[in-house]
This record gives C-alpha cells, sequence and structure tokens, in this order.
C-alpha cells in the first residue's frame, strides 16, 4: 500500500529563516580587566565559508561584545547596538557605561521575543568601579554577570574547562591556602589560548585565527609578559581611561 | 500622551499619506484580484542557475557562472546571463531563483540610476556599497519570511581596492579571495583555494582564467544542473568587461576506459 | 500695542515680523502670575521651597501641591499654570522609568530637563488622525532639582523650551526681588540647612502673608535620602532657626 498520508495531509515546506554558522566565544574577567576572544572561523555544515569572519566587536572604551550563532542575526545585532550606543552618546553626552549595555542588550533581545535573533551574546568590559566584568545572554535576552563564559559550537568543550580552571571546580588548595578569587592576565590568556587550541583539535567548526580583546582598567598597564605578545592598542575617545588591545593568533585550519 | 519622542511628528497610521503621493507611490488600494488581496510567498525556487565563482587576482576580481537555467532537471533556458554589471565597478553574479534575480537587477539598476540622477553629489556606489545595500534587502526579506531565493556574489574593484563577497536568501554574508555558490561551494571551492590563496596578489589574468575554467569543467563534468556554455567577468581599474558566451572544451574519451560501475565487470 | 499684535497673534506658531512668537512670550508672562518658587544648589544637595497662596481659611493647605517627585533621585517645583506641569511631569516620569528599565541606570537630570522641554515645544495644530496635542504654550516654569554622577544640579525651564542650569533660582511674582537677594546670599561653601533657611527667607520677604509651616512648603534632594518633601514637623523645625 503506498503511503497516500502525503495526499491526504499536505505538507508545506516551511522556510527556515535561520541557519548556524559555527565557531566559539568565550570571555573571562579579571580583577582589573576583561579578556573576550573569539575565534574567525565562519561554517554550515561540513563548509567553511570563510576564514576570517569577526564575532568580537570593540564597541566602547570600556567594552566589547562577542556575538555566536546565526551569523546574519549577529551582525545585524551588533549593528544596531552600536547605533543604540551613538544615540545614547548624543542623547546624554557620555558613553553608555557597561551595565547600561547589558540591561540594553536584554531589552533588544526580548524586543524579538517572537522572531529572536539566533545569537548567543557574551559582553565583557570594565565596570564603573573599575573591576573586570563579563555578561552572558541567551538569545531572547536572560542575561547574569559571571567571571567567564564560553558560548557557542564548543561551548560544551570549553565551559568545564574554565569551571575547573577559573572556578576551580574539582580542585582542592592546598593545605593553610586558598583558590585566588581572580587571575593575573598572562595565566588568563594562557587559559584562552588553550582553550581555543583544544576546541580546534577536537571541533571541525572551530580554527582558522583566534582574536582576544583585553580591556584595562583605568590607570592599569599591561604586565611585562602580556606586552612581550605584542598587543595592538585600540584607539580610545579619552586619553587617561580605560583602554582596549587585541591579540591574534593562528589556530588550525583542518 | 505618547512618551516617545522619536514618534512626534509622524503620522500615528502607516495608511496615512504623509507626504500626499497618491496616487503615484506605493498606494496600496488598487491590489491585483487575482489573489483575493493574499500575498504569496517564495516558498521554492522554480528556475534556477547553478554555481558562480569567484577569485581575486593580481589586477582585479575574475567571476564566472554558466549560461543554464534550470527548470527542475530540465535545462529550460541555455542562453541566460547570471553575471550583471552594476555601475563602473561592480559585477553581481547570481545562483538560484533566476525570477528573484531579474528582480534584484531591476532593484540595483534603478538604484545606481537614482544614485545619478537624484543625487549628482560626486559619490557613485562601488563593490562595498552594493554588496552592503544587497545585505540589507536580502536579510529584510528573510525577516518578513519571503526571502528572495538566491545566493549571490559581488564583486569589484573601486579605488585601487578588491572586494569580493557573498550575500545569500538568509542575508549571511563573508568574504574571502575565492568564493563559489550552489554546487560549487563543494566541488570548486576547495580547488579554487588550492589554486589561488596566498597567491592573490601574483596571479596574472590568463592564470585566474585558467583556473576558473578548470573549476567550471569539473562542474560541468560533475554538476547535473550545470552547460558548457559560460562568460566570465573580469573587474579591473579599468572597468567592467564580461565576455560573450563561452563553450568549455570537454572530453569524454576516458568512460571508454571506465570500469566497474553497475552491473559492468568487464 | 495690541492691535498692531493681534495679526500674529492667532496663530501659536506665526513669527511676528520681529521674529518673535507672542504666544510663547504671553506663557511666559502667565509665570509672573504665579506664586514664588525658589531652588538652591549646594555641595551637599538641592533646596525647592515654595508658597502656598492660601487664599481663605476655609481651603485645605495641604492639597496645594506644587512640588512634585519625578524620580527617586530627582524632582520639581512650579510656578506658573500648576495644571500644566502636571503633563511636564508626567511625562519626566515616564522618562525617567522607560530609562531604569532599558539602562538600569538612574537617568541624568539634564536628560529629564531636555525631555520636559522636548514636550514644551509640542504645541499647535495636531496633524490628521494623530494624537490631540497641546494647542498652547504651557504657562508654568518649572525648577528641576536632582543628584546624579555629576553631583547636586537645580535646572530652570520655562515654556519656550529654553532649559538653563542655575546655583540659585526664583521664579514667579516675587522672583525680581528674591532672586536678587539669593544673588546677594548664595556662596559655594553653603550647608544644606543654611540652604533651607535662604530659601525660608526669600520667600518670607516676598510673601504677603506670615510665613508659617502651612503657607510654604519644602523640598530637598540629597545623595543619601534622595528626593523627599520635608512633613510639617521637619519644615517648622526649620522654621523656628530662621
Amino acid at each position: 500500500m503506498p503511503d497516500m498520508s502525503a495526499i491526504v495531509n499536505p505538507q508545506q515546506r516551511q522556510f527556515n529563516p535561520y541557519a548556524e554558522n559555527g565557531g566559539t566565544i568565550l570571555a573571562i574577567a579579571g580583577a582589573d580587566f576583561t579578556v573576550i576572544a573569539g575565534d574567525t572561523r565562519q561554517s554550515e555544515g561540513y563548509s567553511i565559508q570563510t576564514r576570517y569572519a569577526p564575532k568580537v566587536f570593540h564597541l566602547t572604551d570600556r567594552a566589547v561584545l562577542a556575538v555566536n550563532g546565526f551569523a546574519a542575526d549577529g551582525n545585524m545585532f551588533v549593528k544596531k547596538v552600536k547605533q543604540r550606543l551613538e544615540w545614547y552618546r548624543h542623547a546624554h553626552a557620555k558613553d553608555m557605561p557597561l551595565r547600561a549595555i547589558a540591561r540594553l542588550i536584554q531589552t533588544m533581545l526580548y524586543a524579538q521575543r517572537f522572531f529572536p535573533y539566533y545569537v548567543y551574546n557574551i559582553l565583557g568590559g570594565i565596570e564603573e568601579d573599575g573591576t573586570g566584568a563579563v555578561y552572558s545572554f541567551d538569545p531572547v535576552g536572560s542575561y547574569e554577570r559571571e567571571a567567564c563564559r564560553a558560548a557557542g559550537a564548543a561551548q560544551s568543550l570549553v565551559q568545564p574547562f574554565l569551571d575547573n580552571q577559573i572556578y576551580f571546580k574539582n580542585q582542592t588548595p592546598a593545605q593553610g591556602s586558598s583558590h585566588p578569587a581572580h587571575l593575573p592576565l598572562p595565566d588568563v590568556l594562557s587559559i584562552v589560548i588553550d582553550s581555543f587550541t583544544s576546541a580546534t583539535e577536537r571541533h571541525i567548526e572551530v580554527g582558522d585565527g583566534l582574536e582576544m580583546y583585553i580591556v584595562l582598567a583605568k590607570g592599569r598597564t599591561l604586565p611585562d609578559a602580556v606586552t612581550t605578545l605584542r598587543p595592538q592598542e585600540l584607539p580610545s575617545s579619552a586619553g587617561d581611561g580605560e583602554r582596549v588591545f587585541v591579540l591574534k593568533r593562528d589556530l588550525k585550519k583542518d | 500622551m505618547d512618551h516617545f519622542p522619536t514618534n512626534w511628528g509622524r503620522p500615528k497610521y502607516d495608511g496615512f499619506d504623509t507626504n500626499a503621493t497618491y496616487p503615484f507611490h506605493d498606494h496600496g488600494h488598487n491590489q491585483s484580484a487575482a489573489f483575493a488581496g493574499a500575498t504569496q510567498h517564495t516558498q521554492q525556487p522554480i528556475v534556477t542557475g547553478t554555481s558562480v565563482l569567484a577569485i581575486k587576482y593580481k589586477d582585479g576580481i575574475m567571476m564566472a557562472a554558466d549560461n543554464l537555467a534550470s527548470y527542475g532537471s530540465l535545462a529550460r533556458f541555455k542562453g541566460v546571463q547570471r553575471l550583471h554589471p552594476i555601475g563602473d565597478y561592480t559585477v553581481v553574479g547570481a545562483s538560484g531563483d533566476m525570477s528573484d534575480f531579474q528582480y534584484l537587477q531591476h532593484v540595483l539598476d534603478g538604484l545606481v540610476i537614482s544614485e545619478e540622477i537624484n543625487a549628482q553629489d560626486g559619490h557613485t556606489l562601488g563593490p562595498a556599497e552594493i554588496h552592503e545595500y544587497l545585505s540589507q534587502v536580502m536579510y529584510s526579506r528573510r525577516s518578513k519570511m519571503n526571502p528572495l531565493w538566491n545566493s549571490l556574489l559581488v564583486g569589484g574593484v573601486k579605488d585601487g581596492q578588491r572586494f569580493l563577497a557573498y550575500v545569500d536568501l538568509l542575508g549571511v554574508t563573508y568574504f574571502a579571495s575565492t568564493l563559489a555558490t550552489g554546487y560549487g561551494a563543494y566541488i570548486a571551492q576547495p580547488l579554487l583555494r588550492k589554486a589561488v590563496e596566498g597567491r592573490e596578489n601574483t596571479l596574472t589574468e590568463p592564470e585566474a582564467r585558467g583556473i576558473l575554467e578548470e573549476a567550471l569543467r569539473v562542474l560541468f563534468y560533475r554538476d547535473a544542473r550545470s552547460i558548457n556554455q559560460y562568460q566570465i567577468a573580469t573587474i579591473t581599474a579599468n572597468g567592467v568587461d564580461i565576455s560573450g558566451s563561452l563553450k568549455l572544451e570537454t572530453a569524454w574519451g576516458f568512460a571508454e576506459g571506465i570500469r566497474g560501475y553497475g552491473s559492468q565487470t568487464q | 500695542m495690541f492691535l498692531t499684535r493681534s495679526e500674529y497673534d492667532r496663530g501659536v506658531n506665526t513669527f511676528s515680523p520681529e521674529g518673535r512668537l507672542f504666544q510663547v512670550e504671553y506663557a511666559i508672562e502667565a509665570i509672573k502670575l504665579g506664586s514664588t518658587t525658589v531652588g538652591i544648589r549646594t555641595q551637599h544637595g538641592v533646596v525647592l521651597g515654595v508658597e502656598k497662596r492660601v487664599q481663605s481659611p476655609l481651603l485645605e493647605a495641604s492639597s496645594i501641591e506644587k512640588i512634585m517627585e519625578i524620580d527617586t533621585h530627582l524632582g520639581c517645583a512650579m510656578s506658573g499654570l500648576t495644571a500644566d506641569a502636571r503633563t511636564m511631569v508626567d511625562h519626566a516620569r515616564v522618562t525617567a522609568q522607560n530609562h531604569v528599565f532599558t539602562y538600569d541606570e538612574r537617568i541624568k537630570i539634564e536628560s529629564v530637563t531636555q525631555a520636559v522641554c522636548d514636550l514644551a515645544l509640542r504645541f499647535g495644530e495636531s496633524v490628521h488622525d494623530e494624537d490631540a496635542m497641546m494647542s498652547r504654550p504651557f504657562g508654568v516654569a518649572l525648577l528641576i532639582a536632582g543628584i546624579d554622577e555629576l553631583g547636586p544640579q537645580l535646572y530652570h525651564t520655562d515654556p519656550s523650551g529654553t532649559f538653563v542650569r542655575y546655583d540659585a533660582k526664583a521664579i514667579g511674582s516675587g522672583s525680581e526681588a528674591a532672586q536678587s537677594e539669593l544673588q546677594d546670599k548664595w556662596h559655594s561653601q553653603m550647608t544644606l540647612r543654611e540652604a533651607q533657611v535662604l530659601v525660608l527667607r526669600v520667600l518670607k520677604q516676598v510673601m504677603e502673608e506670615k510665613l508659617d509651616q502651612h503657607n510654604v512648603q519644602l523640598a530637598e534632594v540629597t545623595t543619601d535620602q534622595g528626593f523627599h518633601i520635608l512633613d510639617e514637623i521637619a519644615l517648622k523645625e526649620v522654621i523656628d532657626t530662621m
């Protein structure tokens, strides 16, 4: 008996407005800095679309946004956030503080609750009180401040590693000592690089290039161990405020 | 009381004709009765073009596409041009639905004309601007769940800068020194990357042409929706040149010697 | 005089040949009929004071409302057609609440002032199908006081939609005398208590009735307590120290 269900119940194939473009992003907050990083591969299925499509964006002197998921939504979302930041600057004569950007991102994401931006956002930077901060979001705007977060294709590979290395999960401190609340910048950068080389090794959607943004609190300088890596400093609007640096690394292209 | 200053001074209803353009501008009163007011959204492509290929080379951008527009598995139109020049610096190549591509040609030609006639401010649209505009059109149509069913390559040279980018029906964009749409993304892209990556600034025009022809030939052997007639567009500092329809040289003699497919044993 | 002007008095948005908007100027005149209102900024906070004209012994003085809260960190005092101020304060409150909702931070005093002034010039004939809007200029001036990341601030707005920041400002019927008194007495090292007393002294000078806790009202904005209106007990205490 032939299958008649298709004739009895006509099936409508619906246009799928989303795609999944791979890649992974990550951010770690220090006491007076934040590192926000992402790989640069953009893919669909088994195809690499390009080896260089940035997922991490410089917003203000003290805020950097990493966006991962459906690339078209991601680029549009970043474009709209930047537009809102400019309007805010014109209306209120100051740069939007990090926690205000976080709330703005929530309202912008939730406004699309019934046709969401299919993107996972991680916002990193320096808070008004000078501390490093990471905010992570789901596609419809739930958010919280954390010390570290990984998202995207290799989240399940990287986050447990961060839980162990940043939050010291499953580690017992030596007798009479305790775990540090924050790691120094060189240690954090090593953890970020290791996270991405490992993810590149085990996940086909991660690789090609790595971009790490470092946001440094007001009045702080890079440790020598970081200066020797020759990070590129981005221009800032005020000379004496927070500073943003970029470090680029190659990842395996296979 | 409307507390949002951005709404002030605007009419409350979109239906109100702010600039008194009736009956000329986009006035939704004379809907065709054919669909009884219901709007139709594209659910699938109908007449389709297959792969478009493009690479960067020493002097600019080279793009190629064959001349076939298929109706399902039927090779329906065999003399279709899928490379379209926009302004003086840009070529757009299209795969996917050919009627949607014709609509885009109309939109882009209109854009260039209105920029040229209305603005007369010395600004001219280059490949980067055309690509950004196309991306916004494609993304906004996908967001209305009424996509333009195409994968497009935009290539060009302006102010000494080479530009090559992709945009598709979802509004997804990317840039690379070799690009291929459709089946070509699987078959041609690896060949193009091997031949081009790292040599973008040294490849000569005959070399670039050879690379694209070879990739087209492989596609013609492997892609059942392709044809052995094609065109090549070159965009250099000297402007846009789109060739006439060219013929791919193919050899099928090797088929004689193939053994091992199907029931054939000797 | 009015005969020559009348042609340009009809439309609220019509400039006279000398480049004046008479209706806006008349609205500014209306404020000069209002009760006196005083504001003083110090390093520690801002003090607002108003005179309540209790025209009848049967009138319940506590029902006269001339100082209003906008958000926890700012408020305003008014002079002129106080009913018009309700629309403006409503707009200011919604603007402030929208800001905390969207940005999770207190709105700046200047931003609220700007929002109120944007509203001030939205009068005239409304377009077809549009929400009905104000047909004439607001006949009220506000002293907006608050504290934000830039410290204590005092702004004055008028019906022309102009706003200016002041250290000390008086508006209303007794404003001329009051302003010159403020100019004499204000200094940058004032304490909050000194500012309260100065506000009351200035009001006392220009009031016809004898000043007591029923016919004046004081409010202040401080870092610790935000905006609050002084109750009669606290007010009497200040009056007693005058």
